[in-house]
């Protein structure tokens, strides 16, 4: 498909544009928070604890969500956090995604033996679902960032290959592939130039749904003490930080909670949209 | 059929033996020490050292595996020290819990999903499909923890109707049945919705119409059958999403089943308690899976047992 084309269908999807728009305002605000935000996101003031949000009435200066518990500002928080939320579902994404590629596509290329080994690898480290398996993993290795991304990616990978697998085995007997063969093509030129730029539509979709769950899970693993260890803010620990004053400040868990959901919406759409710009039956 | 039943069942029997390692290690891997944990931060040298051959620890780690698998297939799963009784004893008290919400949030999302998705997908562009996709986007990009969170704050402190949580009659079980069926629905609702407009499509449906067969009858007794099927199998991986929410969902409900004890588990260190919790939680899955296929066999003509 040419690149035109293909940008032009971008444009015209709604989804595709929504998703993107969501996910570039919100990947900018969280990239550049640093050089913006008026507070110290780690350290709090104990004179400016449980502040309701004044909603930039008084610009940056105040306190626009809000403070914590612990006097730290609601807003820089958000952002600062986001970002790490963010690098990590990202890291988690891209390391998932390659390792899935490349068993999925050795996998099916090769069958037989290595097929069976890397399959049973598969089923393995699918048995268990992968929120029980960080779970399990974080809470006897310590939680550091890297044991979270560790965590995180060794089920991550699994579907992927999956996917990646049955798309290869659906296209390995075609002619263009015997074709280059003929013409005297190795087993990896094959697998790099033939077979993976035609699972690259399916991969984009499968990160992007990805992406999204990476961001869930790391919730679910912060609330229950899982997750990245405070003062560092990520979605997931604002969240859970603000159990304990939910019914009398709730706005603490509520803006983390909407600019998570208004995330995996993101990606979630800009998924929807990559499936609709890509799809063969697709005739604008 | 049944030759590849069996290849499944020595797929599913190595699968099993690999976690029962994987968990085994795992447990083990970790820094603190159970015996001076349970011990206590006062007791002596010798206490700990007492507790560690009570707990068994004191043996090397393959004869530990090796009596432990032993147990498990003589049904027993160890013993629980943070909760002082034996493990099996443990899941009989508290798996009914779990069940209850696992099996009556499953129950809302199906019921919930198939009449929306069904609706949405004979009414495509109408109010109710509208409703139904972005209820499908929204459930879907909402975490559970938040999800939890809100309910309680809407409905238990703001409105007052429901309790915050504990165990105090059906009403308790509200809010974490719709916690931990959510994401379900909204997956199912989709799947549901996608797989109505898909089978309305079909010139089955067409011909059955030409017939002159009532629209009512070719809706529910044609198109919905096979438009359940996406449903079916994805009933199996739900399964494992429905563990993790209940575990999540428990916690932030305060109700005492099989999540809540994981998790007491893990901060205690009961390394029996967590190995056979995950064993257990696997064989469940790969049960699951398993039962998943031989319906969609049955129910799916056109597809073959693996």
């Amino acid at each position: 498909m040419k690149l035109s084309t293909v940008l032009r269908r971008m444009r015209k999807n709604r989804l595709f544009m929504i998703g993107f728009c969501l996910l570039l305002i919100l990947i900018l605000l969280c990239s550049s928070a640093k050089l913006w935000i008026h507070w110290n996101p780690e350290v709090g003031s104990l004179r400016e604890r449980l502040i309701p949000p004044d909603y930039f009435t008084d610009g940056l200066q105040g306190h626009p969500f809000g403070t914590d518990a612990l006097g730290r500002d609601v807003l820089s928080r958000l952002f600062v956090g986001g970002r790490i939320s963010l690098r990590i579902a990202v890291i988690v994404t891209v390391i998932s995604m390659a390792l899935g590629a490349l068993v999925g596509m050795v996998s099916a290329f090769y069958g037989g033996i290595i097929d069976m080994v890397l399959m049973r690898i598969c089923d393995i480290l699918a048995a268990l679902p992968q929120m029980l398996m960080a779970l399990t993993i974080i809470a006897f290795l310590g939680n550091s960032m890297g044991v979270l991304i560790f965590t995180l990616t060794v089920s991550g990978w699994v579907g992927t290959a999956r996917l990646v697998r049955s798309a290869v085995l659906a296209m390995k007997n075609k002619e263009f592939i015997s074709a280059s063969r003929v013409l005297g093509a190795s087993d990896w030129r094959i697998i790099w130039k033939e077979l993976f730029p035609n699972t690259l539509t399916q991969l984009l979709i499968d990160a992007s749904g990805h992406l999204g769950g990476t961001i869930l899970v790391e919730t679910n693993l912060s609330y229950l003490g899982l997750g990245i260890a405070p003062p560092t803010p990520t979605w997931g620990n604002m969240i859970a930080d603000g159990r304990t004053y939910l019914s009398s400040c709730p706005w603490i868990v509520v803006f983390p909670g909407i600019a998570l959901a208004l995330t995996v919406l993101g990606f979630n759409f800009l998924g929807d949209g990559i499936r609709d710009v890509f799809d063969p039956k697709n005739t604008d | 059929m049944l030759r590849q039943l069996g290849k499944r069942l020595i797929a599913s029997v190595i699968v099993l033996i690999a976690i029962s390692i994987f968990s085994f290690a795992l447990v083990r891997l970790d820094g603190a020490d159970p015996a001076r944990m349970l011990a206590g931060e006062l007791a002596s040298d010798q206490e700990v050292e007492d507790m560690r051959v009570r707990m068994g620890l004191d043996k090397p780690v393959v004869q530990q595996y090796l009596t432990y698998m032993n147990n498990v297939l003589h049904g027993d799963l160890g013993y629980s020290w943070a909760f002082s009784m034996p493990v099996s004893e443990l899941f009989a008290i508290r798996i009914p819990q779990t069940l209850r919400i696992s099996v009556l949030g499953i129950l809302w999302a199906c019921v919930f999903s198939i009449i929306l998705g069904v609706i949405a997908g004979i009414h495509q562009g109408s109010g109710v499909d509208f409703f139904a996709m972005f209820f499908a986007v929204v459930g879907q990009s909402m975490s559970t923890v938040w999800l939890g969170f809100m309910l309680i704050l809407i409905f238990a402190v703001k409105l007052g109707w429901l309790p915050v949580q504990g165990v105090q009659g059906a009403r308790s079980l509200i809010m974490p049945c719709l916690c931990v069926g959510f994401g379900t629905a909204a997956h199912q609702t989709r799947l549901m919705r996608s797989g109505m407009v898909d089978v309305l499509r079909e010139d089955y449906v067409t011909a059955t119409r030409a017939r002159g067969i009532s629209r009512n009858k070719t809706y529910f007794k044609y198109a919905l059958k096979n438009a359940l099927l996406p449903i079916v199998t994805n009933i199996g991986g739900q399964i494992g999403r429905l563990v993790s929410g209940a575990v999540v969902v428990e916690n932030i409900f305060n109700l005492p089943g099989m999540g809540q004890a994981l998790i007491t588990g893990i901060n205690q260190r009961d390394y029996q308690l967590v190995q056979s919790f995950l064993l257990f939680t696997a064989a469940l899955l790969v049960v699951c899976n398993m039962l998943a296929d031989i319906v969609y066999t049955i129910i799916d003509p056109r597809i073959t047992f693996n």
